[in-house]
């Protein structure tokens, strides 16, 4: 997966720029579907991967025990649906925390970010989330942990976008689309 | 003693019911023949085991991939401004807060959240990628801050929510009340579809008064947009048609029709193509009607105020163009209504309007002057003796010109030129003209237009109607709009009705009553639409114990059948004027089976 990942940051550096929406989304009787949204610095789609859903058995949930959220967030479907972009992102943005595991399978800086308003310390995300957190806009940005040094970085790569469009914004989109699919 | 002892290694195996060990046999070389042991065998009954098997995830899921390809991956370029809006206040779009309070935000948030219009796709686009292309849109208003488009004023969030409708559909319907500002909304969903390249073709079509507000209100609203005006002689037509880098054309409907064979010898298509007072196209059969539908297009919406003037069968016609075969006349109104529902937006200034100024209605009820009543009670008793004589033979053509009559006399008397109508607009005027306020006086004749314009000479009376040049009637307008001096704009019913902004008109006059409501609604719609800066008084002049008294009493009830239909409510008992109803103004039996008549319109 890692090297995928790297096959396609090597490929697509001519492109617009853009900036990376992942998420998922329980739906209770098919399970969790993923979605990742890719979108250029004025918000507007560039490309859309979803996943089929994913359902998590008993079984799985208690040999995985705690560490299953992040391997299902962050390998089956973050890493699966990251590997499918051929467009590389400056960052790619979560709106949930066990997703954040997805780092480990990608070179990209993966940030986790809310509503500032949401006033739920970063520390209060365990130890994927780093020191590096910041406030864009009327989101509260927190890299992953391994990204906790580039805070400035980051912060620089998300101005063009953040002015554009609310960075918790596209997740909303994803959601509608998974929602559409679903019914469909 | 050596000895070598040839060993073979035991062996043990599983069988389904019994474990065997082979016996070990040590043969000494000194003793060669010693018999071999027996295998020791121990039957058991043990099943194999059954082995559970735990998937870990070990399949990726499947993914589903889609990729955009729209002109949205190019950098919204710098407006270019080809003609300088007159208001020069124009300025950058940003949504700020409405009026009043803030409404609750987010806990702990200060910040305020404005309204965001989301672009929603249609149902009849059914493919799933073209249904995510919509819903993974950014919302309108961060696409237009995005795209630097500049605004004469800030749209109404009902204005984004239109645009939100329009821009995604194929055909279209926008049916807002007059004076939501149709034509606005229509003219920034064509921007934004040309900005974005989905659209390098537009034609749009108007009635031929209308086509200055048009290329004014483009100006205003989308500036940097080229637009052609397809007018002149047939070789500037041609031109004008031929012309490839130019977006967006206007042409009335008269030179529609009149080039129809020229559009197809040229071979031209549109992305888009708009209908403005698409009411125009309600009778199918019509050349206008076929000529607007031979044009070929990728993309067909409809503007009107009144997209059901008489009968549901004014929605079908206006659907042919839209969505061919999506209506037929069949249907009952709330079967057409549902039908017709994903591709019909309507908005009433009630609903979207709260803080708009009052209009205030008053139906002024005149008693004739005794000479014009004595006028009016002979004609129409001749009338009427003469419709009872023609008996079976009588026409809906007698009716009408009987009632035409007694309405012309209900204005003026034939014999005397007495008008108790006039008397009251007179006062009235007075009070407006004092006041410094301005005035529109609705007629269905340009002859009454006339008389009343000699009459009120001294309030710098203004007349407007189709008999005019356009010239003549854009000076009419900036006469009355600029100059202090005219209080008063007499109009016909025909011309003034649709399309012009007057908001700065504080009073309107019907001094006649039109045969449909929808059309003295246009009418009233010219002083009160967005704009207005003040209640709009509206009186309707009915004289008392008269045709036209009996013909409100049918207006009334056919008022309603728009709303039936816009509203998918049930059907109401009436649904327009037919043949019995205009007998019944004179207690006359039909001759024939009652039937919508459409000249009534």
């Amino acid at each position: 997966m890692e090297q995928k990942s790297a096959e396609t940051m090597s490929g697509a550096a001519a492109g617009p720029r853009a900036y990376g929406f992942l998420t998922a989304v329980e739906s209770g009787p098919h399970g969790v579907f993923g979605g990742y949204l890719l979108v250029d610095p004025w918000g507007r789609p560039l490309e859309f991967h979803c996943t089929a859903p994913v359902k998590v058995s008993r079984a799985q949930q208690i040999l995985f025990g705690s560490t299953l959220q992040s391997h299902l967030h962050g390998q089956q479907i973050g890493g699966t649906l990251l590997a499918e972009g051929t467009v590389t992102p400056e960052v790619v943005l979560t709106d949930l925390e066990p997703m954040l595991h997805v780092r480990s399978h990608t070179k990209l800086p993966v940030a986790f970010v809310r509503h500032a308003s949401s006033g739920t310390p970063a520390a209060m995300f365990g130890s994927t989330i780093g020191t590096g957190s910041f406030m864009i806009g009327n989101a509260s940005v927190s890299p992953h942990a391994t990204d906790a040094a580039r805070g400035d970085d980051l912060r620089a790569r998300l101005e063009e976008l953040a002015a554009a469009v609310d960075l918790c914004e596209p997740f909303e989109r994803i959601r509608a689309a998974i929602d559409e699919a679903q019914r469909r | 003693m050596t000895a070598d002892f040839a060993e073979s290694r035991p062996v043990h195996s599983w069988r389904a019911t019994e474990l065997a060990i082979p016996g070990v046999s040590v043969v000494p070389r000194v003793e060669p023949r010693i018999a071999r042991p027996p295998a020791l065998r121990f039957p058991i009954d043990a099943p194999r085991p059954a082995v559970t098997r735990v998937g870990l995830f070990d399949t990726r899921p499947a993914v589903h991939s889609f990729r955009f390809q729209s002109p949205a991956a190019q950098p919204p370029a710098a407006p270019r401004r080809m003609a300088t809006p007159s208001d020069s206040a124009a300025t950058s779009l940003h949504v700020l807060p409405p009026e009043g309070p803030v409404a609750e935000a987010d806990a702990g948030a200060s910040a305020f959240k404005p309204k965001r219009t989301r672009i929603a796709p249609p149902a009849d686009v059914v493919k799933l990628s073209e249904r995510f292309f919509y819903l993974l849109q950014p919302d309108l208003e961060t696409i237009l801050e995005t795209s630097r488009l500049e605004f004469p004023r800030q749209p109404f969030p009902f204005q984004f929510d239109g645009m939100a409708f329009l821009m995604p559909r194929h055909g279209a319907v926008l049916a807002d009340e007059m004076g939501l500002g149709k034509s606005m909304q229509a003219i920034s969903s064509i921007r934004l579809l040309v900005r974005s390249g989905q659209a390098r073709r537009v034609l749009v079509v108007c009635p031929k008064g209308l086509v200055s507000n048009w290329t004014r209100e483009l100006a205003d609203w989308a500036p940097e947009i080229l637009v052609a005006v397809i007018e002149g002689d047939q070789q500037r037509r041609r031109w004008q048609w031929s012309l490839a880098d130019v977006p967006v054309k206007v042409a009335n409907y008269e030179a529609l029709v009149r080039d129809r064979d020229l559009i197809a010898e040229l071979g031209l298509s549109f992305d888009l193509m708009v209908l403005d007072e698409a009411q125009r196209i309600k009778n199918r059969s019509s050349q206008t009607s076929e000529a607007v539908r031979s044009v070929p297009r990728r993309r067909s919406w409809a503007l009107t105020g009144t997209p059901v003037e008489n009968s549901s069968d004014d929605l079908v016609g206006v659907f042919e163009f839209i969505a061919p075969g999506h209506l037929h006349e069949r249907m009952s109104p709330k079967a057409m209504g549902a039908a017709a529902a994903d591709h019909v937006l309507r908005r009433t200034k009630d609903k979207v309007l709260k803080d708009m100024p009052p209009r205030l209605n008053r139906d002024e009820r005149i008693e004739l002057s005794s000479e014009q009543r004595e006028t009016y009670r002979r004609a129409e008793e001749e009338g009427v003796l003469r419709l009872a004589d023609l008996g079976q033979e009588a026409t809906i053509q007698n009716v009408f010109e009987l009632v035409l009559r007694l309405k012309q006399i209900c204005n003026f008397d034939t014999f005397t030129g007495e008008s108790a109508k006039l008397d009251c607009l007179e006062a009235d005027l007075e009070e407006i003209h004092a006041s410094g306020k301005k005035a529109l006086v609705f007629s269905q004749w340009v002859k009454t237009l006339g008389r009343l314009r000699g009459k009120l000479s001294r309030f710098g009376a203004l007349e407007y109607h189709g008999g005019m040049s356009t010239t003549a009637r854009d000076d009419c307008i900036r006469q009355f709009k600029q100059e202090k001096k005219h209080s008063v704009l007499l109009l016909s019913y025909g011309a003034g009705a649709v399309g012009l902004n007057l908001q700065f008109s504080q009073y309107v006059f019907l001094f006649d009553r039109w045969w449909n409501p929808a059309v003295e609604d246009q009418a009233i719609n010219r002083a009160h639409r967005i704009g207005a800066v003040g209640a709009v008084t509206v009186t309707r002049f009915l004289s008392a114990n008269t045709i036209e008294e009996r013909i409100d009493e049918v207006l009334r009830r056919k008022r309603d059948l728009s709303d039936t239909i816009l509203s998918q409510a049930e059907a109401p008992g009436a649904s327009g004027l037919t043949q019995d109803d205009l007998f019944a103004l004179f207690k006359l039996a039909p001759p024939r089976s009652a039937a919508p008549i459409r000249a009534a319109a």
